[in-house]
């Protein structure tokens, strides 16, 4: 059965192509610049160089790509929620579950390939554009670039097998879909199972513990030895695959608080509902954002601090401006990169709220019939997309600035002759950027469907199917 | 000077009015013609084949739907020409509604949802309107069911949860689409002759669908719709008058 809908996929297909363009660019860049570093000799062995640079582009890619998953098994599972009758009716006149599934998957599978191809010709693109109009206006030398090395088919395979395995993960919902829902009520009911996850969230509060063990580890080996940051580096590592892994704890309720902050009005109360209503969808809606914010503000935080101690230390020393400036770049850079992840995350924020109202329009059509203005309905929805983006970036914000200060605090301990306590710094330019940027979020998300919501007639809550 | 619906002893009054769906080969006429009102403290049954134009009258005289053309009143106000926030909030303060299906706001708990028509307009009930929702609430069975979600209830209470809401508030008037439809007799019993209290007591004034005659016998005034039109305005009449009238009218096609 074909109910491959292009339309539908829209957004999983823009999610995958990010992560297939970032993923070619990035490889193609870094490639281009180790060609330029070993045209230039003074450099030692630059074939070391190559690796180390595209080793640290892994691990970027590593990144997006893993947020673009979790962005797509989300938008999977949501479509699923939508088309919970149609097949419960199949299963009604005796599709399987399982064949249903596998037919979701193969959709993914399609996703994936026609993201992963659009990405890999945009990203090379965009490298063969920037370095052509780059070596014309001089910055960069003209030399042979390569643009198909064999790395470039770690990004694109990447994203193939992803998409392919969120949208399986994404599709586990179709297994709950019974034939008694083509002729049930029609309210739906948050079939999140709790059993499920008992293990999982185990296995989350195990890896927190020893994580935040091993960083308290770190900061006392600091005292001894910068070296110390390296247990803490495995400890930081840990814990925040714990929290990710234990998310569906956390988020809820980092909602739930959000929520309370809002305001007791009739859409204020029912955004804040709204919000939690799917634990599940909400957790992944937000994790992305909550990874890229947590990354963002971990390298700000350590960068500024960082920065702030040598300010301190080396004031009117020779060469402080200079130092000053590159780790100023270093924090810049990796904010970029790691800004990607937080671009595809905001995508993913924006089409699970359109899909979500797309998917409440009766019960929209009931608030408007009783009552509901259509301005109370845009701010209703303005409130739920402000209420997802704010709780995932305070979250991102107090684990960053927590992990941002045990680095710069087992790294810098001795910096000053003698053990002590780094006084972590925040870069107020960083929460001008966070705030900004969960505001833009919040609106580009809110637009669409708040537009497509007051265009709900009363009456279409009222038509029995 | 033109004579005002009140002057007529009317809540809601329609004049010349039509509705049809879609144009040209697939056009749809829903009603045609019909000019009606709905008395003062009246508890009017609107009966019909389905597919009639029971519930496209109801949401146009409700103000959920916009006619093709003709014009409509609630109470004095003609609402044929007002805009949309206007219209919101005559629904929200003016009128209750039992919908055919889907009533409740999933969200919300059974409290929540029966509270909502306050919580719209930013206000708490006064002490009188508490006390009405508390015997509303016991009467409908209600009363250990508060905390509970919607798709936590049967069909049937969930429909009792709409009834509570459409009157909690005492708005002038309330439509209410086969608001029996998914209930067992005794219960079906029950609700009928809490609508018609509702009418003799609080002066409210209610439109109820419903194929059923034993529901419609309760009412005070019967509409018979056929093909779009109004065919036969009666009085209080037994279930048996409303069967075999309505059999008369299956004959007729
Ligand atoms: N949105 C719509 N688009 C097209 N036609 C419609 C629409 N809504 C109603 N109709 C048509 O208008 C006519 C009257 O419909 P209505 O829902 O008012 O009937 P009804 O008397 O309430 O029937 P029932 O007893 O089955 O609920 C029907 O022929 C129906 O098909
Ligand atoms: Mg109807």
């Amino acid at each position: 059965m074909s109910s491959f809908s292009v339309r539908e996929h829209v957004p999983s297909i823009l999610v995958a192509t990010l992560s297939s363009t970032f993923g070619v660019a990035l490889l193609q860049g870094t490639d281009a610049l180790a060609t330029m570093i070993a045209a230039d000799s003074t450099f030692g062995s630059s074939a070391a160089v190559a690796v180390a640079l595209a080793s640290v582009a892994l691990v970027f890619i590593a990144i997006a790509t893993y947020v673009g998953a979790v962005v797509t098994a989300n938008t999977f599972s949501t479509i699923i929620a939508g088309r919970t009758r149609t097949i419960a009716l199949l299963r009604l006149i005796g599709a399987s579950a399982r064949g249903q599934r596998a037919a979701v998957a193969r959709e993914g599978l399609v996703v994936g390939v026609i993201g992963a191809a659009i990405g890999a010709l945009l990203g090379t693109a965009a490298t063969a554009g920037i370095l052509g109009v780059a070596s014309l206006a001089g910055v960069v030398p003209w030399l042979q670039y390569s643009f198909l090395e064999p790395v470039l088919a770690v990004p694109v395979v990447g994203v193939v097998l992803t998409t392919w395995i969120a949208s399986w993960v994404g599709s586990r919902r179709v297994l709950t879909v019974s034939p008694m829902q083509a002729i049930g009520a029609s309210h739906e009911r948050s079939a999140d199972s709790v059993a499920h996850r008992r293990g999982r969230n185990a296995a989350a509060l195990v890896l927190v513990i020893i994580g935040v063990l091993l960083l308290g580890l770190g900061i006392l080996a600091g005292l001894v030895s910068p070296a110390g940051v390296l247990i803490g580096v495995v400890g930081g590592m840990l814990s925040f695959t714990g929290v990710v892994l234990g998310a569906q704890v956390i988020m809820p309720r980092a909602l739930r608080l959000v929520g309370r902050v809002l305001g007791g009005s009739a859409s204020a109360r029912l955004a804040a509902e709204n919000a939690v209503r799917y634990p599940e969808r909400s957790t992944r809606t937000t994790i992305g954002i909550v990874i890229g914010v947590t990354l963002i503000t971990m390298f700000a935080v350590a960068g500024g601090t960082f920065q702030a101690l040598f300010d301190r230390l080396l004031s009117g020393e020779e060469g402080a401006a200079e130092a000053s400036a590159t780790i100023d770049a270093v924090v810049a850079i990796f904010s970029v990169l790691i800004g990607f992840s937080a671009l595809i995350a905001a995508v993913g924020l924006v089409n699970n709220l359109s899909l979500s109202v797309l998917q409440r329009t009766r019960e929209l059509g009931l608030l408007r019939a009783l009552g509901f203005t259509a301005r109370q309905l845009r701010g209703m929805i303005t409130a739920e997309g402000a209420q997802l983006t704010a709780a995932a970036v305070l979250v991102g914000l107090v684990l960053g600035f927590f992990y941002g200060w045990a680095g710069a605090q087992s790294l810098l301990a001795l910096v000053t002759g003698s053990p002590s306590f780094v006084v972590p710094v925040v870069p107020p330019l960083l929460i001008v950027l966070l705030v900004m940027g969960a505001a833009v979020v919040t609106v580009v998300a809110s637009i669409a469907p708040s537009r497509r919501a007051t265009r709900v007639s009363p009456v279409t809550a009222l038509a029995v199917e | 000077m033109e004579i005002t619906t009140s002057d007529l002893g009317l809540v809601a009054r329609v004049a010349q009015l039509s509705k049809s769906y879609g144009s040209g080969a697939t056009e749809v006429t829903a009603l045609r013609d019909v000019s009606i009102g709905i008395r003062k403290g009246e508890f009017t049954a609107i009966m019909g084949p389905s597919g009639s134009g029971k519930s496209t009258l109801m949401h146009i005289m409700a103000g959920l739907d916009t006619p093709t053309s003709g014009r409509v009143w609630i109470g004095n106000t003609d609402i044929s020409g007002l805009g949309d926030t206007e219209l919101t909030m005559i629904r929200r303060r003016r009128v209750g509604f039992v919908f055919q299906a889907f009533n409740l706001v999933p969200t919300l708990d059974i409290e929540g949802n029966i509270l909502l028509p306050f919580e719209l307009d930013g206000r708490r009930p006064s002490p009188q309107e508490r006390a009405w929702i508390d015997e509303l609430v016991d009467s409908l069975g209600l009363r250990d069911r508060l905390r509970h979600r919607p798709h936590e209830l049967s069909g049937g209470q969930q429909q009792r949860v709409a009834i509570a809401r459409a009157l909690g508030s005492r708005p002038e008037l309330v439509f209410a689409d086969e608001p029996t439809g998914n209930l067992d007799s005794r219960t079906g019993r029950e609700v009928l002759s809490l609508l018609a209290s509702a009418t003799r007591s609080a002066g409210q004034s209610i439109a109820m669908v419903t194929h059923d005659p034993v529901a419609a016998s309760y009412a005070d005034r019967i509409l018979f719709l056929a093909d779009g039109a109004v065919v036969e305005d009666r009085g209080r009449s037994s279930a048996a008058e409303i069967s075999s009238f309505m059999l008369e009218m299956e004959q007729a096609v």
